[in-house]
């Protein structure tokens, strides 16, 4: 049976004639210029002591740019702090997210009032987001109002920001928080696609409603779960706008993450070579965290 | 028949479209990016000065785009890989020699009449535009940071205002209150802790500025940091970028909670607006004297515009440091640098502040003037917070800035 579909799938793209060509070019030649192109162009870059300018020229530097990351302790620190923020939030958004979907796609009224309110943070913009965040967490912010003098847990105001792990947390909870409502609405949708008749036949055979999430849902949702932890996975690692709005890598770089270093180095520093050689490892690092977490889900599937 | 038809009128659009370019074709348009704020209402009074300077030259138009800060020095630097640059800008000083060393800025000096023109502006604000025996700019703006003050905040601890920068150590020590907190300092690179260092006979790099051991580390500077270590760690001086969670500098002011800063004129702004009573001295003197730091904005343009455009750019950058367009700007808070308009009534009422900038002014020092400068001024920053907060002594955090910032000049 496998047999013959391949062998009509083979036939099928033989068949493929200019037509068929003339309608991918378009699309063919976008990725080619502002995807394959830079990238290429890049790790051509992180060799170079690149200078840009009318007439500037470039010193082949062989591996120095990586020995230059490598080496510098801001880098490192910018890389951890990336990825701590990555595996804090992805798995959270999502679980929380799934919760809500679960919630939602369980209750009949007001279905419409708890998708938009929890999509709402999603359409708004990061920036006032986060600047709200900033104001939240000062020193003599919100959170230390109701921490000190409306619950009284801690004596003093919390430093929230002026410390690398604590303003590291409230720009992870920035990210949870508004990363919610995108996770709902993937989870949702997939919910909603999930057979009836599968918790039809569940119910019969008197499963409890943990068995039915377990062995009926989970199961039906797994390629959104791999898509939803994938997407996440590269978007944190993409993260930018909350810290550069809460701290703006303050202290002392304490908080720096990828790309906020890389702007200093592009736009600031203007050291074009490391800032490309910083971009290659991280791509790198994010192709494997892909690859990994690719395995990981399909791995289950066998078991 | 149709397509006949179809065609036909496209040439017709084809014909019409060329003649309504060929009627427009003698006039040139400059592009012009700045970074003159809208909320201080200079982009309106911008807008007007560019009208006055095209019905004087109807055959320039002045197309102008406002960019922060930030995006203003971004897009220069894109563009000098892209191509994209305007004909002429306004921006920071500390732009000219990373923007040169892009190699995309045009040798005003080259100008047949620029001596003429900078023979009326300042010398110490134009000279931040001399880099080898060429000027790569005309000074717009200038700005130097003096002492503000709360006076309510003084008055109410029975607090002079300080005559050495002794004093004012003593002062901000001694205005800590519950709800008071004697300084606010935005930020650690020289821009903030130079004029301390400076006024107190220190120095950041060599003359030459080829190196910084034996300067940015001197026992001088090592004191002066202490000095602000030893506040800042009685929560007598605040610093929001050494602590993000610390309340911003114009927030702190409107809210009395910080009653002294070293800042430029924007501050009075500020304060009037957000109705706080202060009073402004030049920086009390160190051992020294009293040295500001130098700031403000360049005129600047690029090599790649055409000839004719290069001439039209040029001709507004000579209108705009007149003295009717700096007196104008004066009226929204940008310090002129043309010497008649510095004398002008008008400008002094609107800035009541200009004589003590003047007088600032005559002390004030240029930071260096070199290519790596943002490089050099991040590593200055980020040591002398790990300072002042303590995280290391001040001899081993400048020893390391020395060796960080000789590496890089190497």
């Amino acid at each position: 049976m496998d047999q013959v579909i391949k062998l009509k799938k083979k036939r099928k793209l033989n068949r493929a004639d200019w037509r068929t060509w003339l309608i991918f070019l378009p699309g063919i030649l976008f990725v080619l210029l502002f995807t394959i192109y830079p990238i290429l162009k890049m790790f051509v870059m992180s060799f170079f002591d690149w200078n840009i300018g009318f007439q500037a020229t470039s010193p082949f530097m062989g591996l120095q740019n990586y020995v230059d990351v490598l080496t510098d302790p801001i880098a490192i620190r910018a890389i951890i702090n990336t990825f701590v923020y990555a595996i804090v939030t992805v798995p959270l958004q999502m679980i929380i997210g799934l919760a809500v979907a679960l919630l939602i796609n369980g209750i009949k009224r007001l279905n419409l009032f708890f998708r938009l309110g929890y999509y709402l943070p999603v359409i708004t913009s990061w920036v006032v987001v986060a600047l709200l965040f900033r104001y939240i967490f000062a020193n003599s912010g919100l959170m230390n109002y109701f921490l000190v003098d409306v619950l009284g847990v801690v004596e003093e105001p919390v430093n929230w920001l002026g410390s690398r792990w604590s303003a590291l947390a409230s720009a992870m909870l920035l990210g949870v928080w508004k990363g919610i409502g995108w996770n709902m609405i993937i989870f949702l949708a997939a919910l909603q696609a999930v057979p009836k008749n599968l918790y039809e036949a569940a119910d019969i055979d008197g499963a409890s409603r943990r068995q039915k999430f377990f062995y009926i849902t989970l199961p039906s949702i797994k390629g959104t779960v791999t898509f939803a932890l994938v997407m996440l996975s590269i978007g944190a690692f993409n993260t930018y706008t909350p810290i550069a709005i809460l701290t703006g890598g303050n202290p002392m770089h304490q908080t720096e993450v990828v790309l906020t270093w890389m702007y200093f180095q592009t736009f600031e520093a203007l050291n074009m070579g490391y800032s490309a050689a910083l971009s290659m490892i991280v791509t790198g690092l994010i192709m494997l965290v892909t690859v990994f977490l690719f395995g990981v889900t399909r791995g289950k599937k066998v078991a | 028949m149709k397509r006949k038809s179809i065609i036909l009128a496209l040439l017709l659009f084809l014909v019409v479209a060329m003649v309504g370019c060929n009627n427009d074709d003698e006039k040139v348009t400059i592009e012009f990016w700045h970074n003159y704020s809208a909320s201080d209402g200079q982009v309106t009074v911008l807008e007007t000065l560019i009208d006055e300077f095209e019905e004087v030259n109807p055959n320039i138009e002045v197309k102008h785009v406002f960019m922060e800060w930030g995006a203003l020095k971004s897009s220069v630097v894109l563009g000098a890989d892209t191509g994209v640059l305007p004909d002429v800008l306004r921006g920071d000083i500390a732009f000219v020699p990373q923007f040169q060393s892009l190699n995309v800025l045009l040798a005003m000096s080259d100008f047949e009449d620029y001596v003429t023109q900078a023979n009326k502006v300042l010398d110490s604000a134009n000279s931040s535009n001399l880099m080898g025996n060429k000027y790569y700019g005309l000074a717009a703006n200038t700005n130097t940071k003096i002492l503000f003050y709360n006076e309510d905040l003084l008055e109410a601890a029975s607090v002079d205002v300080p005559d050495t920068l002794d004093e004012l150590w003593t002062a901000v020590s001694s205005l800590k209150s519950e709800s008071v907190i004697g300084m606010v300092e935005p930020w650690t690179g020289i821009w903030n802790v130079g004029p301390y260092i400076w006024s107190e006979g220190g120095e950041v790099l060599s003359p030459d500025n080829s190196t910084a051991e034996g300067y940015i580390n001197s026992q001088t500077v090592v004191d002066v940091i202490q000095s602000l270590a030893d506040l800042y760690q009685a929560e007598e001086l605040a610093g929001p970028s050494m602590d993000p969670g610390a309340t911003g500098d114009t927030d702190g002011w409107a809210s009395s909670l910080y009653a002294f800063e070293l800042d430029g004129p924007w501050r009075a702004t500020s304060n009037e607006a957000a109705g706080i009573n202060y009073g402004a001295i030049p920086l009390p003197e160190g051992s020294e004297g009293s040295i500001s730091v130098l700031g403000g904005e360049n005129f600047m343009q690029f090599k790649n515009s055409s000839v004719e455009k290069q001439e039209a750019a040029w001709k507004f950058v000579k209108f705009m440091t007149e003295e009717h367009a700096q007196v104008e700007m004066a009226k929204v808070g940008q310090m002129p640098v043309n010497l008649a308009a510095l004398e002008n009534a008008e400008a002094i009422e609107a800035m009541p502040l200009l004589p003590v900038f003047q007088e600032a002014l005559l002390t004030a020092k240029a930071r260096p003037v070199i290519p790596e400068w943002s490089q050099v001024e991040d590593i200055i920053a980020t040591k002398v917070a790990e300072a002042i907060t303590g995280t290391k002594t001040v001899q081993a955090a400048l020893d390391e800035a020395a060796e960080a910032i000789d590496d890089l000049l190497g």
